[in-house]
């Protein structure tokens, strides 16, 4: 027993652990709250496609010698932005109006990463995470972030709902359908930079589609996929750390590899919709 | 009375006037003209791609006409917000959403709650009446990916019948449901007249249209025939507005042909 104690508390001594795990924590419960309408807009494609439009602010800000977070912020709100403005005009089709603004973001974001000396490092930091970096400022960024994403989400529940259930009943009852998708989409934006210093801009995708999946596996209504998918993502989060620090491998992707092993047993074995349940029938 | 309250309390007429809808370049609505008076029930009947969902969804507002008209309670759409409630077709929505029936009955009431009000006693009452007319109240928890195309129906007008509607509007009801189903839903718009309900109802099915309505519009993107089954069904208008895709049989009768490029079954409808 004294083992495991000490086993679990060891890593906390370091002040930086302690906030690489809040910080982990935070992330992980935010991604899968506002990843649960991700999943059931299928928007995978877009979340990740916002996820590596953030370079090229990054590397702005970067270059500029200002604040990485919020040169990140103000490229999300611009992509997804464009993307909503391409897909509104109607004559390409959403996915693709991703595609193209995707690709450019992300070329753009290499181009000017590239031209900075120390390129690899700093790229693989804003790729893949680094959570134990942290510092007491960016803890608190995403404290505050996150906590005005949550509190959106409920405030305007019933009006997403409707948007992602029926959005024709939406129009019917005069809400502004395109307004709030675009709110949506600039929560994920928003959710995305957060994340960043956590799990990254290659891996942030994970985070937002994989508990909200496995939850949609558990759950029948919207308000305990959420709980559920909360909870998954503050499981991964903090075993994705532990893991971290005992077999040293990237944080980031012990996070996204523990939420992904929850996501297959549960996919195996869910009641009612699990395939081995299906399949024993 | 001011005009907020006669708009509460007057079952609605409406006023259909020259209204013209374009999508790019093809016209689904011409000229088309008609008023509907308090309480009545109207069938709309028309082949495919004869505009009759642009029509519905026009008159609540999702679709933008060129030109023309349409008045509720004599004032343009957008002046009331909760008095017409649409029944779209069953494929318009994913059946797969986390929700359950009591979920999806009570998002009729939105309307009326504006954005941040809860809803109240009198909001789940009008949902429980809307359960219970469609004869769903047993299915209230279930989620509603386990449903019946049956049952899916009967939610959506348990929905419709929880918004109180001045005028319903039903798109193709009886597509693929069962025969309980359906007779369940003419007897909910039986009762409906007696509340002098305005009802607007579309369907491929011209024998039923004949049987259980009194006032039939035959369009295909104009007006053909308007009236009594008799009058507005008769042989030669039926032959104008589904064009080629009718042939009388020897004894008199009118087979119309309802197949559509993109259906692999025609459906073939019978009408003496």
């Amino acid at each position: 027993m004294n083992t495991l104690w000490s086993w679990i508390v060891a890593p906390l001594a370091y002040g930086f652990m302690q906030r690489g795990m809040l910080a982990a924590m935070l992330v992980g419960v935010l991604c899968a709250i506002v990843g649960c309408y991700v999943v059931l807009r299928s928007m995978a494609f877009l979340g990740d496609a916002l996820a590596h439009a953030v370079l090229p602010g990054v590397a702005i800000a970067y270059l500029m010698g200002t604040n990485l977070t919020v040169g990140a912020l103000v490229a999300a709100v611009a992509v997804a932005l464009l993307i909503s403005f391409f897909s509104r005009q109607g004559a390409i089709k959403e996915d693709t109006a991703i595609g193209i603004v995707f690709a450019a973001a992300l070329a753009l974001g290499v181009a000017l990463i590239s031209s900075v000396r120390t390129y690899a490092v700093d790229l693989s930091h804003i790729m893949f995470g680094n959570v134990l970096g942290v510092s007491p400022a960016d803890l608190w960024l995403i404290a505050g972030i996150g906590a005005a994403v949550l509190l959106t989400v409920l405030a305007f529940y019933r009006q997403f709902l409707v948007v992602a259930f029926d959005p024709v009943l939406a129009a019917t009852q005069r809400l502004p359908v395109e307004r709030l998708r675009l709110l949506l989409l600039l929560l994920i934006a928003l959710t995305i930079v957060v994340s960043l210093q956590t799990v990254g801009v290659a891996l942030v995708a994970a985070m937002l589609v994989t508990p909200g999946a496995t939850a949609y596996l558990l759950t029948r209504r919207l308000p305990a996929m959420m709980a559920v998918a909360a909870l998954i993502g503050a499981v991964s989060s903090i075993s994705g750390l532990y893991l971290s620090y005992y077999i040293n491998i990237a944080s980031g992707a012990a996070v996204v590899l523990v939420a992904t092993a929850i996501f297959t047993v549960i996919f195996l074995a869910a009641p009612g919709r699990g395939m081995l349940w299906r399949g024993g029938r | 009375m001011t005009r907020s309250q006669q708009i509460a309390y007057e079952p609605a007429h409406l006023e259909i006037e020259r209204l013209t809808v374009v999508y790019g370049r093809r016209q689904v609505l011409d000229d088309l003209s008609f008023r509907v008076e308090y309480g009545e029930r109207v069938v709309l009947v028309g082949p495919n791609g004869a505009g009759k969902s642009t029509l519905f969804k026009a008159l609540v507002g999702l679709v933008k006409p060129q030109s023309g008209a349409i008045r509720i309670h004599g004032l343009p759409t957008g002046a009331h917000q909760d008095c017409v409630a649409y029944v779209p077709q069953r494929e318009e929505v994913d059946w797969r959403f986390p929700v359950t029936v009591t979920d999806v009955v009570m998002m009729g009431r939105f309307g009326r709650l504006g954005w941040f009000r809860r809803p109240t006693r009198a909001d789940r009452a009008a949902v429980e009446r809307g359960l219970g007319l469609m004869g769903i109240a047993h299915l209230a928890h279930r989620p509603i990916g386990e449903l019946s195309g049956g049952q899916q129906q009967r939610v959506f007008l348990a929905r419709a019948l929880a918004q109180e509607p001045h005028i319903l509007l039903l798109d193709e009801p009886f597509t693929g449901v069962d025969a309980a189903t359906q007779e369940a839903t003419l007897s909910v718009l039986d009762a409906l007249r007696d509340q002098h309900v305005t009802i607007i109802l579309s369907t491929h099915d011209l024998g039923l249209a004949a049987a259980r309505f009194e006032r039939v519009l035959l369009i295909n993107r104009r007006l053909f025939g308007d009236g009594s089954p008799a009058q507005a069904l008769r042989r030669e208008l039926l032959a104008e507005a589904f064009g080629g895709q009718v042939l009388t049989l020897p004894d008199g009768s009118v087979l119309v042909d309802q197949c559509a490029c993109n259906q692999p079954e025609p459906e073939s409808i019978v009408v003496k």
